[in-house]
């Protein structure tokens, strides 16, 4: 019963912000949607799998000028261009899969420095395509006749509606769509075998479980997350730039998935909120801040100090905390103790 | 009194039939590696619905052995062969997809699932969902989970895990995840089970417990059982045929009675129990 | 043809100190089991103190702080974050590393802000003439150090008391550490080994021809990952491997660069991960890599 109030709860307020809210706080909600996307993706991949990849970046930039090339250039329906863009990441990932799948953890790690590198490397040469170190601009999406930019004008409940407020229900659904797909694989049959792959990727072979082709598979599947999540950035950005798709993003992905708790959908979404928001909150309130300046006088910059906390708190959480943020707010419960009491002496139950 | 296993009752969503009536046949095993030579053409086969046990002292290629039956080692020589398949050209998910069953000595659950995850691993093979019919929850899935999962329960009720299955593994005492490794085995609906030490680190009481399961998985479903043991005694109990390995050899091929007088086997062991 | 020698003279020197690095990479991953993403951040903070400071104390005193900090700090992450990580599987701890990696880049490239750093090395910009080739001094005292270095290592590696024991460590930690093996001694050198040869590394990476020490100069350390990781993670003769490999491709890559060009520019930046790749599918555990005796 709690459960659906506190749903219905958080269902309002999201809801709301759009009303209440300005720009600044809808632009770094939107933001913080899209890396809950893919850090949901990159935790199937790293969190339950056990699979390290730097290169969840490459697969956002490849979903945000895919859109643009599939809508801009080959003139499609934008929503075709966005399904079409995810599904091409999809296929990039399939296309590393002969790495992925017989790579196993850290050693993947490694291996995937070269989509990153690589990818940025396409990315600043391939310039018909990709718009060379200018990037390219962003066609806005067209969906049931509502067209996601500033024009033409749209009023709600006296509110004017710009791309922002419109494009916050659009980037809540596909959270939304994005965390229950996950959680359904992560808590089924599939769920089991990438875990096991993690734990004793031995026991995983002998108890049937195809271990090299998961492996591609949750590869791939990571991928299109990283494309999801690669086209709603550049729906809001409204802009792609090639320098954003490097390794920090990708380490800013790792850094969302530890912090928040790893192996879970939840605690992705909560990784992704904390280091999503870290920096814009520390940008806007840099005056009340004591060490944090302001971006170009010299001094520790928002970003730069967002940076560092977050690295910290990655060390910090491996050390001290396993179980992340979700693991923290998990205990703070007071469901525990009944798992605790039940640890049964060894004789009692056996029949007989 | 441990009840009576019944032999599945979902053979109709089993995507083969285990029987019993296939031999194991081990025939010139060599495996050798980093020069080592750790199997030295070793031979036995394994009478269908048998317990055969692999002994020999610490470092006599009994764990060897096992690696290569379920397939996670390649043997450089030699052949296995359950009924018409060779074992040794499989990887060890096709060998799993033929019915034969492994245990660890070394417990190799996920600590932070609980029992019944764990569990229901075993029936990976015997099910069919794949990403899409997890991630949308289609209707064949939920099926499938809730059949498999009532198979689930049935097994841990008959290994005696039923209270714990929502616990998380690595919160349960040794001897209770020992069983829960048998219990993953079983949902393989397996025709050979290999158990790896089932017994290491336990007490007389867990092993006398654990001797009578494994007599009762024999008795109720009929399979071939290969175990790896150090312990004589459950030798003696559980075992129709022995064969003792040293340096990776061969020593002695036959019944536990044989095998105890046998003096090779005697000398091997420098007075062990 | 002199142009292709001279960029292989050239390739094979920076090939040495891409061998340095990725040497320290491997060493830590041999005695630790940790596959280290911090090990660019050593680097950098190897280089930092010698450019800082080689103006107040000359450069062989800085060089030698330098080389001390990067030990330092290698030897702090072992001590203070690796020893304690409670982390499950490897992935956990290469992501702990990556933390590090973070806070220590973050800061560093702060302090070196837009500025491009001298090193202060006695060799600046001149050039020899050898055999009708031109190469700059710094060059060949980058690969006669390297190699010296390299050899040096290798057989305090096989010959010494440490050598065996972290060759021990690496084969089997529980024997060893039962024969009487320091495990956290040989933890605690192996990362201040590491950030040692990091620091040398450094110093040849910011030197003529390079304009010095900048924001991107972590950046160049990164092609020792694909040397270490084609080489194989746990040979030593791996990462000498890998070392010249991924040097010899980027020079030539980058000296033939205007007849490439179709390729894109800066073509020589991504060759070695592309080279890298190509080298995984054909060996998974790398060249001289310990395949996996195990199969899935």
């Amino acid at each position: 019963m709690s459960k659906w109030i506190i749903r219905l709860a958080v269902l309002a307020a999201f809801v709301a912000v759009p009303f209440y809210l300005e720009g600044f706080w809808l632009q770094t909600g939107l933001f913080a949607m899209s890396a809950a996307v893919g850090a949901i993706g990159i935790n199937l991949l790293t969190g339950a799998t056990g699979q390290l990849s730097m290169g969840h970046a490459f697969f956002l930039a490849v979903g945000a000028y895919a859109y643009v090339a599939f809508s801009a250039d080959l003139g499609l329906p934008t929503p075709l261009a966005a399904v079409l863009a995810v599904l091409l990441t999809g296929a990039a990932g399939g296309l590393f899969s002969p790495i992925a799948g017989r790579l196993k953890g850290a050693y993947l790690g490694i291996a995937t420095l070269a989509l990153i590198f690589g990818g940025q490397h396409l990315l600043f040469n391939a310039e018909p395509v990709t718009g060379g170190f200018n990037g390219r601009a962003v066609p806005p999406m067209e969906l049931f006749g509502l067209t996601f930019a500033d024009a033409p004008a749209l009023v709600v409940l006296d509110v004017p509606f710009g791309v922002l407020e419109r494009l916050w229900f659009l980037g809540g659904a596909l959270l939304l769509g994005a965390a229950l797909f996950a959680r359904g694989v992560l808590r089924g049959r599939p769920g089991r075998a990438m875990n096991t792959i993690r734990d004793h990727e031995l026991a995983a072979g002998v108890m049937g479980v195809p271990v090299t082709r998961y492996r591609a598979g949750v590869f791939v599947l990571s991928s299109m997350y990283g494309g999801a999540a690669g086209v709603l950035l550049a729906l809001v950005f409204q802009r792609t730039v090639p320098d954003y798709f490097g390794i920090l993003l990708s380490l800013d992905y790792l850094a969302m998935i530890v912090i928040g708790g790893l192996g879970s959908v939840g605690g992705a979404v909560i990784g992704a909120v904390f280091v999503s928001l870290l920096p814009q909150l520390l940008t806007r309130y840099s005056d009340a801040i004591p060490l944090v300046a302001a971006p170009g006088s010299g001094g520790l910059s928002p970003a730069e100090a967002a940076r560092i906390l977050y690295g910290a708190a990655v060390v910090a959480v491996v050390l001290f905390l396993p179980g992340g943020l979700l693991g923290l707010f998990r205990s703070l419960r007071p469901k525990l103790p009944r798992v605790v009491s039940r640890i049964p002496e060894t004789r009692s139950s056996h029949a007989g | 009194m441990i009840p009576e296993f019944e032999p599945a009752l979902l053979r109709a969503h089993s995507t083969y039939q285990p029987d019993g009536t296939d031999a194991l046949e081990v025939r010139d095993v060599t495996v050798r590696f980093a020069g080592v030579t750790a199997l030295d053409g070793v031979s036995f086969t394994v009478a269908p619905g048998t317990v055969h046990a692999v002994i020999g002292p610490n470092g006599a290629g009994k764990s060897t052995c096992f690696n290569v039956l379920s397939g996670v080692y390649r043997a450089s020589e030699g052949s296995v062969r359950l009924g018409p398949a060779e074992l040794t050209a499989l990887r060890p998910h096709e060998i799993a997809g033929l019915g034969v069953a492994r245990t660890f000595q070394n417990i190799a659950l996920s600590p932070h699932l609980p029992v019944r995850d764990n569990i229901l691993l075993g029936r990976h093979r015997l099910t069919r969902s794949g990403f899409l019919a997890a991630g949308l929850r289609l209707p064949y899935a939920r099926k499938e989970e809730r059949i498999h999962a009532a198979r689930v329960a049935e097994i841990a009720e008959f290994v005696g895990l039923a209270p714990w299955l929502a616990t998380p593994v690595g919160l349960l005492p040794y001897g209770v995840q020992k069983r829960v490794e048998l219990a993953r085995a079983l949902a393989m609906e397996p025709r050979l089970l290999l158990l790896d030490e089932p017994v290491a680190g336990m007490n007389s009481g867990e092993r006398v417990e654990m001797a009578e399961l494994i007599l009762a998985v024999r008795r109720s479903l009929g399979i071939s059982i290969v175990l790896v043991e150090h312990d004589m005694g459950m030798v003696m109990r559980l075992a129709d045929r022995v064969t003792v390995l040293d340096f990776g050899r061969r020593i002695a091929d036959g019944t536990p009675a044989e095998v105890q007088s046998d003096p090779k086997v005697i000398n091997a062991y420098l007075g062990e129990s | 043809m002199t142009t292709f020698l001279e960029l292989l003279v050239n390739g094979i020197s920076i090939g040495a100190v891409y061998a340095l690095i990725a040497l320290g990479f491997v060493v830590i991953f041999k005695a630790t089991e940790v596959v280290n993403f911090a090990h660019a951040s050593l680097l950098l903070a190897g280089g930092y103190v010698v450019a800082r400071l080689h103006p107040y104390v000359g450069f062989w005193a800085a060089l030698a702080l330098g080389i001390a900090a990067a030990a330092v700090i290698g030897a702090a992450v072992e001590f203070l974050v690796i020893r304690r990580s409670k982390a499950a599987n490897h992935s956990v701890l290469a992501i702990v590393t990556i933390g590090v990696d973070i806070v220590l880049t973050t800061e560093l490239t702060r302090q070196i802000g837009t500025e491009v750093l001298a090193m202060g090395d006695p060799w600046e910009s001149r050039v020899v003439q050898i055999g009708g080739i031109t190469i700059a001094e710094t060059r060949i005292v980058a690969l006669v150090t390297a190699t010296a270095l390299i050899a040096a290592f290798l057989l305090a590696f096989k010959y010494t008391g440490w050598g065996v024991a972290m060759r021990a460590t690496a084969e089997d930690p529980e024997t060893a550490a039962l024969m009487g093996v320091r495990l956290g001694r040989v933890s605690l050198s192996a990362w201040a080994v590491a950030g040692a040869l990091a620091a040398v590394a450094a110093l040849f990476l910011c030197v003529f021809p390079t304009p010095g020490l900048d924001r991107s100069s972590s950046l160049a350390a990164l092609k020792a990952f694909p040397a270490a990781i084609l080489g194989g993670l746990d040979s030593t003769t791996g990462a000498l491997v890998g070392g010249l490999v991924v040097g010899i491709t980027e020079a030539l890559m980058t000296g033939y660069q205007n007849d490439l060009s179709f390729l894109g520019r800066g073509i020589g930046d991504v060759a070695p991960f592309l080279i890298m790749i190509a080298i995984l599918l054909w060996r998974p555990a790398g060249l001289f890599g310990t395949k996996e005796l195990a199969r899935v």
